[in-house]
């Protein structure tokens, strides 16, 4: 066996090809875009070396609020590890003990994660719309007309109403991945615990939660990355919009390049965002401690 | 270990090669001759021009496709060949296309600062010694400046663009309200519908344009277009009371409730949905809107009048000048291998284009179209033709046309500040002043 | 729903129990209305494709159409060759998932059960594909991709969705794999089986839970993706099914209509595949929890 896993020619051939292609499609662009970064080009012309200039611009300068996008992300982390985790686990724990109807729930739950960005977002603008929308019809509905408001459209509320449709929209994902580590825990475990007098609540909380630590790492690491990363549904809800109140580093980024000709600078902030998610993951990791595994 | 690391590194090496690393790299322009490698050979050589543009949905899609291949049928040795993406994924691939050296034979593109870093940047044609004056005395005067630039011509212009203030009659009449020809007789319009709890007026200014167009015209009335140029080719100030006054003027109509409560909300699509469903008074936009305001799902059909925008009292501007100008182009790639005959290609596509656009009332035409037949117009953009571009004194592009990426959006989000009370009309003019005209 | 709550069988006939029963009714209850807002989306989809852009804007938003528009059915589907751009999605679509998932099994598998030192090092390399914002990469892969001579063919979507799928891919397999016990391999060893052998018959069979999962995810993102599929094609031939809905928005004005039709269309094959491929994952996942 030992012979067998140390095979030098089989792990090349089971790694090599994922490398190769790993390595030239996503590794060498960051290359190109670390290059850039150090430029001042707009994508066409020949670019001018300026060092570390955009780097300086984006956060002592601060000249298009970068550090106001990237302040939102780091919101939308925390709201997102705060907020959405603990729902999806929630309900990831609820359906693994099994209730009626498990399978068609997890099946549902799951939906709007996979239906397109485009049409999320469609919806959710509806939801918001100040005159017909539905959130402002049942508010004044209920008696809290007075609360009425337009959502996306008011500088107060957008970062908010933004953020909603986003932890929304990956509930299910999270959960799905919770629910598949919670099915895999042996149902012995359970037995000899309830024999002990232990209660659902305290299961969960002793039980399942400690041995779902890989898996509970794996989503937190997602949901903080995901948050430095979010773009999509952002882009399509408000653009960072109103007046900037929603932007988040993608959004200056996707502006910078394709809208502005700042090609260079724009790539300093996708390195930005690169170093971003990699101090976050080294630093969950570190909290979550090692692998029990292994 | 050490030798699987070896094994992939030098592996990768051999193939980073292949692959190429340099970005700059300059590919053999296009890759459009299909199947003809023989150089040398004589004439009769038979070509295909690869060709970019925009027309994705109906109608225009079907037009387009009828018009190109009238000339297929037409031009057995020059064939073009069409590749449509939707307008917002087009701005990427274009310039990433460009960037890379990889842009086709003929492309789509918006006039001014849209098309500047290309040219700039030596990737498209000029055309000074291709067109010939016969071509030229076909367009209208002015088609061409806003595609000239360092005074050479580098694009072929199709479409342009006017902004109109659509009033919807029937409420007018109901109402009793005096279309405005005047800023203080807009502002009594506004108050008079707001009494009857009719929105006066509406913009999609989620989308940023809309608002900024409003911008633009009141500008253009309180400074005259040679003042308005001036100050976007730099050489005037936009702290000049002409622009704070159009800016000031902007905030009477936002605080006057001209456009309901919230005006930040709302997308281009929803207001001019709201406005067919004949709920709003006016609206002041661009002449491609009048399409779907005559279409037969319209609820305001035939009840829409296409008026100027009304007259500053204290303004320098001349009453009949219009926000608009040339905006939709054909260009051709510097690196296209067939120049003569992609020139050729482009002015057709560019004239055919300019016909077919006024007739289905998208766009009006940068050519001369006494030719047409004046029955098929589209009787709103006929209106607009007839009423606000002929006779008028001059007009200048809206202005995130006319200025570049990075300015253009700059201007977009101050006009955004000035609807949503965020800043002074002094403000915004020195804020213009200092980050568009500033470096 | 509900009265499927009330029958729930009562196992624990003592004093607390309607207690509890209350407790589970609520519990029921709360599930039900989560499901509901989260397949709305499907319905409000639905009921958006047949209508025009007066209802979608304000005149109708969220009741029946007053019309039902068939007609944004036909002209989802005679713009462009619809029927091209859904095959050259499920080719797309399917040689991802297939090269992505034969790649990451036995990437994950030498990382995880194989004996050399650079294992984590690697692992790590990977997953700092995790951390990269898309949207940067377009230009330098559009150069890279045109030096490789892929542009405008398959390849050019492939290939990058494949390496986008791998970071996230890898990193959910080793984890899979790391639970697993490692006695089934070193008994298939015993009868003297190669490497390859035991990657075939014992791992891939092993993985197909989580490659189940795995495929979800490469599914959508492959799928639904517009940038690369938008720029990285010219031919009309080759292009899919989302950028042929999209091309449906005009330059000016765009009729939501047709797209809505289009978008239903897009998400059937989306939710039958979810749905086969979330069965697969549920079955496996019994067989796994019952081997503890």
């Amino acid at each position: 066996m030992q012979n067998l896993l140390g095979d030098k020619k089989a792990i090349f051939l089971f790694v090599f090809p994922t490398f190769l292609v790993f390595t030239v499609i996503i590794i060498l662009p960051i290359f190109f875009s670390g290059y850039y970064s150090l430029l001042e080009w707009d994508g066409f012309s020949n670019g001018k070396f300026i060092g570390l200039g955009n780097y300086v611009d984006l956060f002592v300068n601060n000249t298009d609020g970068f550090t106001k996008g990237v302040k939102n992300s780091i919101v939308l982390a925390i709201v997102s590890v705060g907020i959405q985790l603990p729902i999806s686990l929630l309900l990831a724990l609820i359906l693994a003990r099994g209730v009626k109807f498990e399978k068609l729930y997890r099946t549902v739950y799951f939906i709007p994660v996979i239906i397109s960005t485009v049409v999320i977002g469609q919806l959710w603008m509806k939801i918001y719309h100040p005159n017909y929308g539905m959130l402002n019809i049942i508010l004044n509905k209920i008696g809290l007309g007075f609360l009425a408001n337009e959502w996306i459209g008011n500088t107060q509320t957008a970062l908010g109403a933004v953020f909603v449709a986003l932890l929304w929209q990956y509930v299910g994902y999270h959960m799905l991945l919770m629910y598949a580590s919670a099915k895999s825990i042996s149902t012995e475990i359970y037995e000899a615990a309830k024999i002990d007098g232990a209660n659902e609540p305290t299961l969960a909380l002793k039980i399942t939660i400690p041995l779902m630590k890989p898996i509970l790492r794996v989503c937190v690491v997602f949901s903080v990355i995901g948050s430095f990363k979010a773009f999509d549904l952002i882009y399509v809800l408000t653009n960072g919009g109103p007046l900037h109140a929603t932007e988040v580093p993608t959004t200056i980024m996707y502006t910078s390049i394709f809208a502005k000709y700042q090609y260079g600078y724009g790539s300093a902030m996708a390195i930005f965002i690169i170093v971003e998610c990699l101090v976050a993951t080294v630093i969950i990791q570190r909290m979550f401690g090692k692998d029990p595994v292994n | 270990m050490k030798r699987i690391t070896k094994m992939m590194v030098s592996t990768l090496l051999v193939a980073s090669l292949a692959v190429g690393l340099s970005a700059c790299g300059n590919s053999s322009g296009t890759n459009s001759s299909s199947g003809t490698n023989n150089g040398t050979a004589p004439k009769a050589e038979k070509v295909t021009l690869s060709f970019w543009g925009i027309s994705t949905a109906e109608p225009e899609r079907s037009e387009l496709e009828k018009i190109i291949k009238e000339w297929n049928d037409n031009n057995p040795d020059i064939q073009i060949e069409y590749s449509g993406t939707e307008n917002n994924a087009y701005k990427t691939k274009i310039k990433t296309a460009i960037a890379a050296g990889e842009a086709p034979d003929i492309m789509y593109s918006w006039t001014g600062g849209f098309a500047q870093p290309f040219v700039e940047a030596g990737k498209i044609l000029s055309l000074d010694e291709y067109l010939t004056d016969e071509t030229k005395d076909q367009m209208l005067p002015g088609a061409l400046d806003n595609i000239t630039y360092d005074g050479k011509v580098y694009g072929i212009t199709y479409g342009q663009m006017a902004g109109a203030l659509y009033v919807n009659t029937e409420l007018f009449d109901q109402y009793q309200v005096k279309i405005p020809t005047t800023f203080s007789e807009l502002m009594t319009a506004v108050d008079t519908f707001n009494q009857n709890g009719v929105k006066p007026m509406i913009t999609g200014m989620k989308d940023l344009w809309p608002g900024m167009w409003i911008y633009d015209m009141i500008a253009l009335r309180e400074s005259g277009s040679q003042l308005s140029l001036d100050a976007l080719n730099g050489k005037a100030s936009f702290t000049d009371p002409a622009f704070v006054n159009a800016a000031d003027k902007i905030q009477q109509l936002v605080n006057a409730g001209a456009f309901g409560n919230g005006v930040l909300g709302m997308t281009q699509d929803e207001a001019e949905a709201e406005f067919n469903q004949g709920k709003v008074a006016m609206l002041f936009g661009g002449n491609w809107m009048a399409s779907k305001m005559e279409a037969d799902s319209s609820m305001v059909k035939g009840k829409i009048k296409a008026v100027r925008f009304p007259a500053s009292e204290d303004g320098k501007g001349d009453p009949t000048e219009y926000v608009g100008g040339g905006s939709d182009a054909m260009l051709v790639s510097a690196d296209t291998k067939y120049k003569e005959q992609a020139v050729k290609a482009a002015t057709y596509l560019a004239k055919a284009q300019a016909e077919q656009g006024y007739l289905s009332g998208i766009n009006l035409p940068t050519w001369k179209y006494d030719s047409l037949d004046q029955s098929q117009i589209n009787p709103l953009a006929k209106e607009i033709m007839d009423n606000i571009i002929t006779g008028a004194a001059g007009s200048v592009p809206v202005w995130d046309i006319y200025l570049n990426g990075a300015d253009a959006k700059t201007h977009q989000d101050l006009v955004a500040e000035v609807f949503a009370n965020q800043i002074t009309p002094e403000q915004f003019g020195a804020q213009m002043q200092d980050k568009v005209n500033g470096n | 729903m509900e009265s499927n709550v009330m029958t729930v069988p009562q196992m624990n006939p003592k004093s607390k129990f309607s207690f509890k029963t209350t407790g589970k009714a609520l519990l029921s209850l709360a599930l039900a209305a989560y499901a509901i807002i989260q397949v709305y989306p499907l319905f409000w989809l639905l009921l958006f494709s047949f209508k025009d852009n007066n209802e979608i804007f304000g005149g109708n938003v969220l009741g029946l159409p007053e019309v039902w528009r068939w007609s944004n059915y036909t002209s989802a589907l005679t713009t462009g060759d619809v029927g091209v751009y859904f095959i050259n999605s499920i080719i797309v679509t399917a040689a991802t998932i297939l090269l992505s998932s034969v790649m990451l099994a036995a990437t994950s598998y030498a990382i995880v059960r194989m004996y050399w030192k650079l294992n984590n090092l690697f692992l790590t390399y990977f997953l700092i594909g995790l951390m990269v914002p898309i949207h940067a990469t377009l230009l330098p892969l559009f150069v890279i991709l045109r030096n490789m001579h892929m542009l405008n063919t398959y390849w050019s979507l492939i290939i990058p969705y494949v390496a986008f799928a791998l970071p996230m891919g890898i990193f959910i397999l080793t984890g899979f794999l790391n639970s697993i016990p490692r006695e089934l391999e070193e008994a298939a060893c015993i009868d003297g089986c190669s490497i390859y052998k035991i990657f075939g018959k014992i791992i891939i069979p092993l993985l197909r839970p989580a490659l189940a999962t795995v495929a979800i995810f490469t599914y959508m993102n492959t799928w639904n993706e517009l940038m690369f599929a938008n720029t990285f094609i010219n031919s009309e031939k080759l292009k899919t099914l989302t950028v042929g809905i999209m091309s449906l928005a005009g330059q000016h004005t765009t009729d939501w209509g047709p797209i809505g039709a289009g978008l239903v269309i897009a998400t059937i094959p989306t939710l039958l595949i979810y749905v086969l491929l979330s069965d697969q994952v549920q079955k496996s996942l019994i067989v796994g929890s019952v081997k503890g």
